[in-house]
């Protein structure tokens, strides 16, 4: 080992760069929000230690328990329908002949993941507002005069909004990905499979949905890293009546930490986030044998 | 093999100064941003400078390093010349920073990381919260040293951020209160004098159906509310004679007086409104700004909101400059339902402060700074802006400039703290009937978890004008979730 390095020390030294870089800049921080997380933190001025106190207010916490909950529902069931629909969304592009509709569909179902919430959140906040689109749709098959259903007030739509707009937002994005796999496969075998008389439907099924499994679990480890990270959107979206429903882990910490100053509580849920996301990670990475396939 | 070696070495020499080099022009990119970027990169090379040159000035008051929100320059040539203006008044040095956006983010990352300022802009809340963690200097006895202080702003101010006994912060400017805008031109229209209308429950009531029944808008609702921030709901609250926020009971624990039995009558008139679609249902998401928009002569969506007695003077000034008569769009003012006994309740803006964090440097430079905010000077600059550029004095007489009108008498403090303050140009139309009702405001008590107090009386609410629940269950859970969540304590 150390003959290597020897041997070596001249690309090691390139990589210290790098490592410091990396200290600085993302462990420095996580090891003070680890510590953050063990003291009742003044702003200003020394900070007392009280152990894993600030761990337990949180566990012990409805408000956190539910924002969890919030957490993991909203953001798998965003992940599993953006899946599905970038998935089609990619097979359907790839079934499209002349190149310049296919890159227009692409452009424009990719156009929604490069605006950020703020934007596309006032785009659906509009349009399901008691005069937005949809409610206009509805006006126009009423009998009569009726109140207009406040989408955005009900809680039992909230949680199918955020999954939908989050879905619609991303889809694109996974639709790239997708397509990007999808047009690198080798054409020899949809010719050998056309030569023996599959239909365009056994084709997608037998070998091009198999053929970007490698694809698929990429995307699908990449999206379990990001379960937990979804602010802006409840941020811009949600409000009073619907937060039971899905005000999520970030915003409670953001609530807590920036605006009520309880920067210990803060960044002791900050920290079992951290974990939480670990150990999704590496749960969605051994049930995908996600390690074996690029061993 | 040696030559390879020298390379390698060479690389990564290469790399480490370039990465020393990319953490070192954040500098280099703030002050060419302070060529053509916010307001905030202009006012930091202008403190940069001042820093420069302090060691020469320190005798002359040294330097007064500001963390602002709201106050100065709306632009980086006017942020200079609002630097200078303070200067020219103060004989400081004074440093300005503005962040363009996320302003309590910006300020908790800068004191947390230990940066230093004399002065912090913070909301009434923020300031208890910074005061509760020991991060403000204590300058009680500054305060009453002070002439200026003590004389030129009414006490009832000071009482209001005393915490202790103990004063930590100056005024950024006067918080007015909150009153009943009402669209006159369809109170015309229907035939109403607005001066004639019986502050009840019943009265207002029988003014919306008159304003929806003359009403050419689409989807136009009388009376509008942002239920969802349970803003500001005081002035209909005080038919029931109950304030909004929190209050302590006589046995000093915290309550919520609009969550008790006392309020359902309040509550049932908010469904009624709903039920017979007098209220716009967008008051359940809708935010203030939502608000204004529908309140103001460009939509005219809504004929009744609660707002600041500044935004009457707002929205009526924005008509004038679009062109509109009073014919065409007038907005004025009332102070809402009468009380049991015959009085009215309004809401007033919790303080607006500028505190002086534990770390500040320059504590009496700070303090001449507050002093220069609390006088008629002072209050012109951060009313009406600066001479020469937001407007001109001929003969006595004051007149903005094309900027001037633009920056509609705010930088900073449309009513600035000095309680005998003269605004130079006068009030926008409507504004000085509203703050006219300023006896009948008194603050909410300042509670460190606002936030959720906003949020469970909302959904509470929104709830019980819904339907959703019953208006006895509805304040029955309101109260049991203020309780649980550590708003109140009975």
């Amino acid at each position: 080992m150390y003959k290597k390095i020897k041997r070596y020390r001249g690309i090691y030294l390139m990589l210290v760069p790098v490592v410091l870089y990396f200290l600085i800049f993302s462990y420095y921080p996580l090891l003070l929000g680890v510590v953050n997380s063990l003291q009742k933190v003044k702003l200003l001025g020394g900070s007392t230690f009280v152990g894993l106190k600030n761990y337990q207010e949180v566990f012990n916490s409805a408000v956190y328990q539910r924002a969890l909950r919030n957490t993991l529902v909203v953001g798998t069931g965003t992940f599993l329908l953006q899946f599905v629909w970038g998935l089609m969304i990619a097979l359907l592009l790839n079934e499209v002949k002349n190149k310049l509709a296919r890159s227009f569909i692409q452009t424009v179902t990719y156009i929604p993941y490069l605006l950020s919430w703020a934007v596309v959140g006032g785009i659906w906040i509009t349009i399901f507002s008691p005069t937005g689109m949809i409610n206009g749709i509805l006006k126009l098959f009423a009998d009569g005069p009726s109140q207009p259903v406040v989408f955005l007030s009900e809680p039992s739509y909230a949680r199918a909004i955020m999954i939908f707009t989050g879905a619609w937002k991303g889809a694109g994005y996974f639709a790239a990905l997708f397509l990007a796999a999808i047009v690198s496969l080798d054409e020899s075998f949809y010719e050998s499979a056309q030569i023996d008389g599959a239909t365009r439907w056994q084709q997608i099924v037998r070998i091009t949905l198999p053929q970007i499994v490698p694809t698929m679990k990429v995307v699908t480890v990449l999206s379990a890293m990001s379960l937990l990270r979804n602010f802006d959107q409840i941020f811009v979206m949600g409000n009073a009546s619907i937060n039971d429903r899905v005000q999520n882990l970030l915003v409670r910490i953001y609530n807590d930490g920036i605006l009520e100053f309880n920067v210990g509580t803060a960044t002791a849920a900050a920290t079992m986030v951290l974990m939480i996301t670990m150990v999704i990670s590496f749960g969605v990475r051994k049930l995908l044998r996600y390690d074996e396939a690029y061993d | 093999m040696k030559r390879r070696k020298c390379l390698s070495v060479l690389a990564a020499a290469v790399l480490s100064v370039g990465m020393l080099a990319g953490c070192g022009g954040n500098g280099a990119a703030e002050n060419s941003a302070a060529d053509g970027g916010t307001a905030d990169s202009a006012a930091t090379a202008e403190g940069s400078q001042a820093v420069t040159e302090n060691a020469a000035g320190e005798e002359a008051g040294g330097t007064v390093k500001m963390l602002v929100g709201v106050t100065g320059g709306k632009d980086d040539e006017e942020m200079r010349l609002f630097v200078d203006e303070m200067e020219k008044a103060t004989g400081l040095q004074i440093e300005i920073e503005k962040p363009a956006s996320d302003y309590d983010q910006v300020m908790m990352q800068k004191l947390s990381g230990g940066e230093v300022y004399d002065l912090i802009y913070v909301s009434a809340g923020q300031y208890m919260n910074l005061a509760e963690q020991e991060a403000l200097t204590d300058i009680t006895d500054d305060v009453h040293a002070s002439d200026i202080l003590t004389n030129n702003i009414d006490q009832q101010e000071w009482d209001d951020i005393t915490i202790d006994g103990k004063i930590y912060a100056g005024f950024n400017k006067k918080e007015v209160h909150r009153v009943v805008a009402l669209n006159n031109t369809l109170l015309k229209k229907a035939g109403i004098d607005y001066k004639t209308i019986e502050p009840t429950m019943d009265g207002y009531y029988e003014v919306f159906q008159k304003m929806r029944q003359v009403s050419d808008t689409e989807d136009f609702y009388p009376f509008d509310v942002v239920l969802s921030e349970a803003w500001d709901l005081q002035p209909w609250m005080a038919a029931a004679g109950l304030k909004t926020g929190v209050l302590l009971n006589e046995d000093g624990k915290k309550y919520v007086p609009i969550s008790t039995d006392e309020a359902a009558p309040v509550w049932e008139w908010f469904k009624k409104l709903y039920d017979d679609g007098l209220m716009d249902p967008s008051s359940f998401v809708d935010k203030t700004s939502d608000m204004r928009e529908k309140m103001g002569a460009s939509t005219q969506k809504t004929g009744c909101s609660v707002d600041w007695a500044a935004w009457v003077g707002l929205h009526n000034a924005n008509a004038e400059s679009a062109g509109l008569t009073a014919e065409d769009y007038e907005v004025v003012s009332l102070p809402g339902l009468q009380t049991p006994d015959g009085k009215y309740m309004l809401g007033k803006g919790g303080a607006s402060l500028f505190a002086v964090p534990a770390n500040a440097q320059n504590v009496e430079g700070a303090i001449r700074v507050l002093e220069y905010f609390a006088t008629q000077e002072g209050g012109e600059l951060l009313s009406v802006g600066i001479e020469g550029y937001d407007y001109v004095v001929e003969d006595g007489v004051y007149t903005h400039t094309e900027i001037g009108a633009a920056h509609g008498n705010d930088h900073g403090a449309p009513v600035p703290i000095y309680k005998d303050f003269v605004a130079p140009m006068g009030y926008n139309t409507g504004m000085e009937e509203a703050l006219g009702y300023g006896e009948y405001a008194s603050i909410e008590m300042t509670i460190p978890n606002e936030a959720d107090y906003k949020e469970i009386v909302g959904k509470w609410a929104i709830k019980m004008v819904k339907g959703e629940t019953s208006i006895e269950d509805g304040l029955a859970g309101m109260r049991q979730e203020l309780l649980e969540r550590g708003v109140t304590e009975v």
